[in-house]
């Protein structure tokens, strides 16, 4: 075999590998949208169609059906709305405080400031189901409704991790800038917020992503604080467990839709952001 | 000069002072959301606390705990013929039959349930638990961490090799396996549920009927055999991508160069792989294993989704213990063991990660 051909075997299966991958990634996606489109006698079909059929004829038939069901969903719409709020909310809020933990800790000279690292990297990894029962006693005593406590206790997760990958960032940076600044005389915390800050724009853009995408899908705590609240449920909690509109089976067509149309604001953001949400997500695990 | 040693030194107390404060809003709410409540889920598992009920709290020492994890195991004898006084054979599947386990288990102070049986040198043994449920949750979850992080690990090599090769649609290729990784795990685990019906409404059993195997109801979900194995399969199939991207950030920093030495040596891709690339590596994989252990062995949204209390994960018992049961002492006591567990882990990770407060 010359080198020429050996080289054109190599890349044809390289690309045989990378279709099954993507076939393997994508599939599961384009079997819920299939799904989505099908009436309820056609999900019931059996062998299941690769694209909707009509039963009666095995025409390819398309029914808006489960989008216009989960439109006129008074609790997926109040959902929607939930998730927007909380996610958007707990974003900001983590990003503000954790930007000002991250320059402390990235750029920063104070006594015990290994100790506060150490606090920060184990937070990142603290597990929510082993202070479930705590702060549901809290929350409960205290009498704080759901909304709220979402937004406050899903800083458990943000804050921590949105403060470790700052950490990251703000190390890199020259500490010339900071030096510089302080000898013109500006304060500490006037080099941070107008000149450390803007510089660091795009980490927080790569944060601000990752935590948006992590409360958006949370689950364990929605689940567990709107539990007596079913007005203040997000998406993934109304998703997990759909009232049915028509039907006593697991209306599979309307959770199909109403989960695709949750996870689109989510697809739009990684296809644009890419490059940022990588780097991110790999910031927080490997960066040390 | 000693003026200027004045003013750096006010300047580095006022360096200190805006460290601390611009700390302190993270170690409030940390203290508040997540030291606090921990103390008290420690303090609660000491106790028989319930919700809404009007029995006083009492603290009960460490009952909670010897409730969840009192086991025990016992020979299970078999079954005697009457007329030969020897084991009675089976006549439908010629194996031995042994006696029913509840009947061998202790039932004072505490009723010990049947988790499991097994034969080792002939005799038939019956591990028993107080609380088979929690047992088996704990066992279920490492089998699964263990082998979904092993499938992820070997999946994600080979992804993040082929998403680091060159090739036209590349920078695509990186946004496409993000999608798994993005789905909200509450629609991915309904759409994986749908796949598994129990008939050929579901994609698995209409293709593996397609191709001749099985006969088009194989229960996914509702048999005991297959459920852990549904289970990892979703997972991997969800988690791969996050474990490319980290082994991918690995590769990019090995330096091209040393692949061309290799290739003018003659080693071939597969030797260069072994021989460069994985202990090139051995940084990466420690780190990106352990945070993946650690997620697993807490993995709660795919088993409560999926299973619901048909089997539990280590955090779905927990969870159904507290909501289902009010059961806050017990619940509180199962978390504490949670937290334990992963807490070596944790400590494995931190000193395989190496933190430095300074470069």
């Amino acid at each position: 075999m010359t080198s020429a051909t050996k080289h054109r075997v190599n890349r044809i299966l390289l690309w045989i590998v990378i279709v099954i991958m993507a076939i393997w990634m994508i599939f599961p996606f384009y079997w819920a949208v299939n799904s989505s489109f099908k009436t309820e006698a056609q999900l019931a079909m059996t062998p299941a169609t690769f694209v909707p059929r009509s039963p009666l004829t095995n025409e390819v038939a398309f029914t808006w059906r489960n989008y216009e069901a989960v439109f006129s969903n008074e609790a997926f719409l109040r959902a929607i709305v939930n998730s927007t709020i909380v996610a958007i909310t707990v974003t900001l809020v983590a990003l503000i405080i954790g930007s000002f933990a991250g320059f402390a800790l990235g750029k920063l000279r104070y006594r015990g400031k290994t100790g506060t690292l150490y606090i920060i990297l184990s937070m990142t990894m603290f597990p929510a189901i082993a202070v479930l029962s705590g702060l549901y006693a809290v929350i409960t005593t205290l009498g704080i409704s759901a909304i709220p406590s979402l937004i406050i206790t899903y800083l458990l997760f943000s804050l921590p991790f949105t403060a470790w990958v700052l950490t990251a960032f703000f190390k890199e940076l020259p500490t010339e800038i900071f030096q510089s600044a302080q000898v013109d005389g500006a304060s500490p915390f006037q080099t941070f917020y107008m000149i450390m800050l803007p510089l660091t724009a795009p980490a927080l853009v790569t944060t601000g992503l990752l935590t948006f995408v992590g409360a958006w899908n949370e689950y364990l705590f929605a689940l567990t604080f709107t539990s007596v609240q079913p007005d203040a449920r997000t998406l993934p909690v109304v998703i997990a467990n759909f009232p049915s509109q028509f039907s006593k089976q697991i209306p599979f067509g309307e959770i199909m839709a109403a989960g695709i149309i949750s996870s689109i604001p989510l697809f739009l953001l990684v296809f644009i952001f890419q490059r940022r949400i990588v780097a991110g997500l790999t910031a927080g695990a490997v960066k040390g | 000069m000693a003026k200027k040693k004045e003013f750096s030194s006010d300047l580095a107390k006022q360096e200190q002072r805006l460290a601390y404060w611009l700390l302190a809003p993270t170690f409030l709410i940390m203290l508040a959301i997540a030291i606090y409540p921990l103390l008290s889920v420690f303090y609660s598992s000491f106790t028989n606390a319930t919700f809404a009920s009007s029995k006083p709290t009492e603290f009960v020492g460490l009952q909670n705990y010897q409730q969840l994890l009192s086991m025990t195991i016992v020979s299970v004898p078999p079954v005697l013929d009457e007329a030969t006084g020897k084991a009675k054979i089976d006549a439908d599947t010629g194996e031995i039959e042994y006696q029913s386990a509840v009947r061998v288990l202790p039932r004072e102070p505490m009723r010990y349930k049947p988790v499991t049986q097994f034969n080792l040198f002939g005799t038939q043994y019956v591990l028993g638990a107080t609380d088979p449920d929690f047992i088996r949750s704990i066992w279920d979850t490492i089998v699964f961490a263990v082998s979904t992080v092993f499938l992820e690990l070997v999946l994600g090599m080979l992804v993040a090799l082929i998403v680091n090769a060159n090739f036209k649609g590349r920078g695509f290729m990186r946004a496409l396996i993000l999608v798994p990784w993005v789905i909200p795990t509450a629609v991915s685990s309904q759409i994986w549920a749908y796949m598994l019906q129990p008939n050929r409404t579901g994609f698995f059993n209409t293709v593996l009927w397609y191709l001749g195997l099985g006969s088009g109801e194989i229960a996914f979900l509702s048999n005991p055999a297959l459920q852990l194995p549904s289970m990892i399969m979703i997972d991997v199939w969800k988690t791969t991508p996050f474990m490319a991207l980290l082994l991918l950030a690995g590769l990019q920093l090995i330096p091209g160069d040393i692949y061309e030495a290799a290739d003018v040596d003659g080693a071939g891709p597969i030797r260069s792989f072994f021989q460069l690339t994985l202990p090139l590596l051995v940084g990466t994989i420690t780190v990106a294993l352990v945070f993946r252990t650690l997620d697993a062995l807490r993995v709660f949204d795919l088993f409560q989704i999926v299973l619901g209390q048909a089997r539990y994960s280590m955090a779905s018992f927990t969870y159904y213990q507290l909501i289902q049961n009010r059961a806050m002492g017990y619940s509180s006591a199962s978390s504490v063991v949670i937290f334990v567990v992963l807490s070596v882990f944790a400590i494995v990770y931190m000193r395989s990660l190496g933190v430095k407060s300074n470069d």
